[in-house]
């Protein structure tokens, strides 16, 4: 589960949008929910909000492309 | 050893390409175009002008800022994306037009967005080595020779524009026409090979299979500029950001105290999204991409000249250039406009 911040957060990208957040195995790119600047800010608040960094490595937009992408990808963070 | 900036010029393609011109090509409203990138305008080069032709016209035109002649030229460095030949190299065709430049070293660097800062540092220690005493550094791109216009392609083509820069980079101060000169005193840069594939144009090339262009790739647009843009503006705000804070700390400063910031025109975006992260104000933030878009390894050499003829290079002035591009290469450089005594 993502806290509820990040929650907010991509809720609040959707409402912008004008569009619904999508179920948690779709593209929330392809949803219109992040783009490449929206990105950004998003992995900040990831940061942030889930006490990870991201290494340099780890920085590619698939790892943050579903709901249940960026779930899986925290998980592994925190256990490295 | 220090060396100076001691004049810069730009050339800029006479054709404007709006985006209302633009948008229905690419299968999107100027307005889109506008949101996603800040871009109204830029300008492309006509069929009969090459990136060389237009980075002679910025060359002589920063001899003359600096009050340089030719001949007085040591070393030519270039930076291009899409330079007239795959081979030779463009820095050649930009000495054969300078009349009075001698045989000198004339070498492309193929670094994309970063040719600013790569081909400083090159520079500097030419001239701490004692190899070489007067230098110019360009960037020029003919990148819309390239571009595919079409809606799949509307993200990248919408962005990028041609032109030139170019700075006199000398050993002294003193031969500036004008009385300008920009030291420059650190210069940072890095690589990160793995993200090679993100950015760039993939052939002709020897990686891609037994030929290296054929109708194969062609079809597939692998001699078109490709770009994975999430991944780009991701690497590129964080490590700009990175760059900045590393170059001041060493310099013991710090960004407050960067007067103006000169960085690589990706997008209005992007250099929001600098400014948010440094702390630095807009208004400190040189910015021409609205106009010019995205010129690639030329655009850092024309927001320099831009910030030079609006009067914003005053004496004591700290900048700091930041760039970012195709490798991925990124780093930053910094500078103080130094006081020259009156005569110089």
């Amino acid at each position: 589960m993502l806290p509820e911040t990040v929650m907010t957060y991509l809720h609040d990208a959707a409402r912008q949008s004008r569009t619904a957040l999508p179920d948690r195995n779709t593209s929330l790119f392809a949803a219109g929910v992040l783009d490449s600047f929206s990105l950004v800010d998003f992995v900040t608040l990831l940061e942030s909000e889930c006490g990870i960094r991201v290494a340099d490595a780890e920085l590619r937009p698939e790892n943050f492309d579903t709901i249940a992408r960026v779930e899986a990808f925290i998980e592994r963070a925190r256990m490295n | 050893m220090s060396c100076y900036i001691t004049g810069c010029g730009a050339a800029l393609p006479a054709r404007i390409v709006t985006n209302e011109e633009l948008a229905p090509q690419l299968g999107v409203t100027p307005e889109w175009i506008e949101a996603k990138s800040g871009i109204r305008e830029r300008r492309w080069a006509e069929a009969h002008e090459s990136a060389s032709e237009l980075a002679a016209i910025a060359v002589r035109e920063a001899l003359n800022d600096a009050g340089a002649r030719a001949g007085q030229i040591d070393y030519l460095i270039g930076g291009t994306l899409s330079p007239d030949y795959q081979v030779p190299g463009i820095a050649p065709l930009v000495q054969r037009t300078l009349a009075g430049c001698g045989n000198v070293p004339a070498v492309d660097l193929r670094v994309g967005c970063c040719a600013i800062l790569y081909s400083l540092q090159i520079a500097r220690a030419l001239i701490e080595s004692h190899a070489a005493r007067h230098i110019v550094c360009f960037g020029a791109e003919a990148q819309s020779k390239g571009l595919e216009l079409n809606e799949r392609s509307a993200e990248l083509s919408m962005l990028f524009g041609d032109g030139a820069g170019a700075v006199m980079v000398s050993h002294q101060p003193h031969n500036s026409a004008n009385d300008f000169a920009l030291r420059v005193d650190d210069v940072l840069i890095a690589t990160d090979g793995n993200f090679a594939e993100d950015l760039g144009v993939r052939a002709p090339g020897s990686g891609n299979g037994a030929r290296w262009l054929d109708t194969g790739q062609m079809e597939a647009g692998l001699h078109r500029p490709a770009m994975n843009g999430r991944s780009v503006i991701l690497h590129a705000v964080r490590k700009l950001s990175e760059a900045a804070a590393a170059i001041t700390t060493r310099n013991e400063i710090n960004c407050a105290q960067i007067d103006l910031v000169i960085p690589h025109q990706a997008n209005a975006n992007l250099l929001r999204s600098l400014s948010a992260q440094l702390r630095i104000p807009d208004e400190r933030i040189v910015s021409n991409v609205a106009r010019y878009g995205n010129t690639s390894g030329a655009s850092a050499f024309l927001a320099l000249t831009q910030a030079k003829r609006e009067g914003r290079l005053r004496p004591g002035a700290r900048i700091l250039f930041l760039a970012f591009g195709a490798g991925f290469t990124w780093g930053a450089a910094l500078g103080q406009v130094i006081n020259l005594p009156s005569g110089c």
